[in-house]
């Protein structure tokens, strides 16, 4: 069974992913509404993809990155980004710090439920 | 290559639609706070940089959520409104009044195309509103002032920074122990302002706070337990301190939205438990006869624990149900500030008791009529600043909004220092729409009763638009309807206050089992005043009218047999039930009370079975239907009979 967490601060934002992901097998998610949360959920238990909502309060979605790509222990989660279409520049900054895919809001459920699918297929 | 197809996307995404709105509404509360505060600062040199911060994401996120959901209004003109945020943000613009105007009027029309959505009525124009945000992003003069962060630095020598280590586990998190409740606990302590994960050397994550206090360590004491350790922060702040504020809208992964009506559902049941369990104890007490008193006092024992148990669990499913009144208080002010700039008053909003908690069904019936007191108070209650200070006033208004809980009602004022209702105004209106009045000279609830007329304004054609449609007519039958009493005070020079009593809940109410003719009816509890027991031949009969004499006054008797048409044998006897004001007290004339029960309220929905008087039915565990009795309307019944 595959862990699944979805850091986003908005929690209808939250459903509307993990239902999406609803349809792949072998899949439970976990949620967390601010990347410090997000931290915490990687100590408390073990994950084996991360959705990331970037724009959040507490701990930008880009430190939640660069900490998980710090740190031996986490360093090979997969981590898709999922953000409101805003800043291009923001995919150019994620990416390079170590985010294996960038989707961004509104997002097509089918899409996100493939790349996820495929990434933790791969990983 | 992201773009997804938009027909299957609707259908999917409309699911969540009842979630949507639910944020939505969180967010645009969190605006409107945040804009009130920024008001203060309109024009100013520093405008505080955590309060951008929270519109900016809020206007972010309901870009985000818009865009799912396939509002594009809602989504183009929160971007929009996002963009200006994020330019006074890095402090490309200043914030001036046009600024922040456009921000409000954003704000009204960003809800205004939500809420169209909701009703499923023709979604608002935007392009006029987003072509007036990018003339003002445009055209304000490029600021020299930098949007500057209030950082607090404390120099003071009495605080002291402590470095707190807290390291997480499964078994902590079980117990609810976790980075924000431990973030929660330290900004009682005082200042946090830094929060941020570390790896210690085995690989284990850790969150190190930073908390400036004027506390000493035993403040910090009671942390221990829970594993975390502490120690004097080193004088240097790190270098990347980021000052950690509480941000009111992240909601924890354990806060659950529930839908009104699975809560409606689960109030019914705990409704029918009620109602069994009466049947138990009317079961109970006939087996008394027949039981070995030691095997009945312990059946008797165990039904009254389940009485208790079914009290708390009716009591739990109630609170879920309460939402603090502060979210609509603050909606007002918002209201209060517009109409204020519309008709250049100055006016100050006083608020106390909003985290007084109200059942949510409750608050969405009295939102307009609450509304439509305060637009009042702002159009006809508060003077101008010229009229205020030539009658030697402050030169603002001021505006109070208070609510506090009174047993199990809960009471709203809404008073103002304004200009009090003219009598002689409202009776020669009321002449002028012949009714009649013969008293020149009406007290406060005479004066309520004519204002609540319908068809009687005070206004004038151009006022009537603010009150949008809802009239003193209308927000009198919305109080009553829900059970509550509307009453006034007011003075001319000195102010007017609106007191708007409700009852805590609907659904679970306690009442009087009364007995007409071996009918049994429900008088609602939070009506009586008082139970007489009369004897036939000291009634008296006045105009058509039975009376009888009460505590130094006459008390107006409503026969209910009559008001229901029963055949009905008087006996030498009868018990009163005294409902109703002091001013305005009627006497219910029943034959026998049987007690005092919790009923199950139930409105009639049936037109047919609708009946003047009744406010709906109920049962009393013998599977017969009581009729539960509608005060308000009994008393009219009284007063329009006099006439």
């Amino acid at each position: 069974m595959n862990n699944i967490l979805v850091v986003d601060d908005s929690p209808t934002m939250r459903r509307m992913v993990i239902t999406s992901l609803g349809s792949l097998r072998r899949v439970k998610s976990t949620q967390a509404g601010s990347g410090l949360e997000a931290i915490e959920r990687l100590a408390i238990e073990p994950v084996d993809l991360m959705v990331l909502d970037l724009n959040m309060p507490d701990m930008h979605g880009m430190e939640v990155i660069n900490f998980v790509r710090k740190h031996q222990a986490y360093r090979n989660i997969p981590i898709v980004v999922l953000t409101t279409k805003s800043e291009e520049s923001s995919r150019t900054e994620a990416l390079a710090a170590g985010a294996n895919r960038y989707l961004t809001k509104p997002f097509d459920p089918r899409q996100l439920a493939d790349v996820v699918g495929s990434l933790l297929q791969t990983s | 290559m992201d773009k997804p197809t938009p027909d299957n996307r609707g259908e999917f995404f409309d699911q969540f639609l009842d979630d949507y709105y639910a944020e939505c509404d969180e967010h645009l509360v969190s605006i409107r706070r945040s804009l009130v505060t920024l008001e203060d600062e309109v024009d100013g040199r520093a405008v505080d940089r955590a309060l951008l911060d929270n519109l900016f994401r809020s206007f972010h996120t309901l870009k985000g959520i818009s865009g799912m959901v396939g509002l594009a209004a809602a989504e183009q003109l929160a971007h929009h409104l996002e963009s200006y945020l994020r330019e006074l943000r890095e402090g490309a613009v200043v914030l001036n009044q046009s600024g922040f105007e456009a921000l409000v009027s954003g704000v009204s029309l960003l809800e205004g195309v939500i809420n169209a959505r909701r009703n499923d009525q023709p979604i608002p124009s935007i392009d006029d509103m987003v072509d007036r945000l990018q003339a003002i992003s445009a055209d304000s003069v490029t600021s020299e002032v930098p949007v500057s962060s209030t950082e607090k630095r404390e120099t003071d020598a009495s605080v002291t920074r402590w470095q707190i280590e807290f390291t997480p586990t499964a078994e902590l998190a079980e117990r609810g122990v976790n980075v924000n409740s431990i973030r929660a606990r330290l900004q009682e302590i005082g200042a946090v302002v830094q929060a941020k994960p570390v790896v210690k050397g085995a690989g284990e994550i850790a969150f190190e706070f930073i908390v400036v206090t004027d506390m000493d360590q035993t403040a910090l004491a009671s942390l221990e337990a829970d594993g975390l350790t502490f120690q004097p922060a080193p004088v240097e702040p790190a270098p990347r301190t980021r000052e950690i504020l509480p941000s009111p809208m992240i909601a924890p992964a354990s806060v659950v939205r529930v839908d009104l009506d699975r809560l409606d559902e689960l109030m019914r049941i705990v409704g029918e438990l009620v109602i069994s369990r009466t049947r138990l104890e009317d079961q109970v007490a006939e087996l008394k006869r027949v039981t070995p008193p030691a095997a009945w006092r312990l059946l008797q024992e165990t039904n009254s624990t389940m009485g208790r148990q079914l009290r708390d669990l009716r009591e739990s499913v109630m609170r879920v149900r309460m939402v603090q009144l502060g979210e609509i208080f603050e909606r007002m002010t918002f209201v209060v500030r517009d109409l204020a700039r519309e008709n250049g008053k100055k006016i100050i909003v006083q608020l106390s008791g909003g985290e007084t908690e109200i059942d949510k069904f409750l608050v969405e019936r009295m939102t307009d009529p609450l509304m439509h007191l305060v637009r009042n108070a702002v159009s006809h209650g508060l003077e101008t600043v010229t009229e205020r200070e030539a009658q030697g006033k402050r030169s603002e208004g001021v505006l109070s909004l208070s609510a506090m809980t009174a047993g199990e009602r809960i009471v709203i004022k809404i008073a103002d220092d304004g200009c009090g209702i003219d009598r002689n105004l409202v009776l020669a209106r009321a002449r002028a729409a012949g009714i009649n009045h013969e008293n020149a000279e009406i007290d406060d609830d005479a004066l309520l009763n004519l204002i609540c007329t319908p068809g009687l304004s005070t206004r004038t054609e151009a006022d009537r638009e603010s009150g949008r449609g809802v009239g003193m007519d209308v927000v009198k039958k919305a109080t009553e309807e829900l059970g509550g009493r509307i009453s006034l005070a007011t003075r001319i020079g000195e102010g007017t206050t609106f007191t708007i009593e409700l009852p805590l809940t609907l659904a679970i109410a306690e009442a009087l089992i009364v007995s007409v003719n071996g009918q049994r009816f429900a008088v609602p509890q939070s009506g009586v005043r008082e139970v007489l027991e009369v004897e036939s031949a000291s009634t008296k009969v006045l105009e058509n009218n039975e009376i009888i004499s009460y505590r130094g006054k006459v008390l107006p008797l409503i026969r209910l047999a009559r008001v229901f048409e029963m055949n009905h044998q008087r006996g030498e006897r009868f018990h009163v039930v005294v409902v109703g004001e002091e001013t305005n007290a009627v006497g219910l004339a029943v034959d026998r009370i049987l007690g005092q029960r919790e009923i199950v309220v139930r409105a009639i929905k049936d037109p047919l079975a609708q009946s003047r008087g009744i406010a709906g039915a109920t049962e009393l565990g013998d599977q017969r239907v009581v009729l539960i009795l509608d005060i308000t309307a009994l008393r009219q019944l009284a007063v329009t009979s006099r006439h």
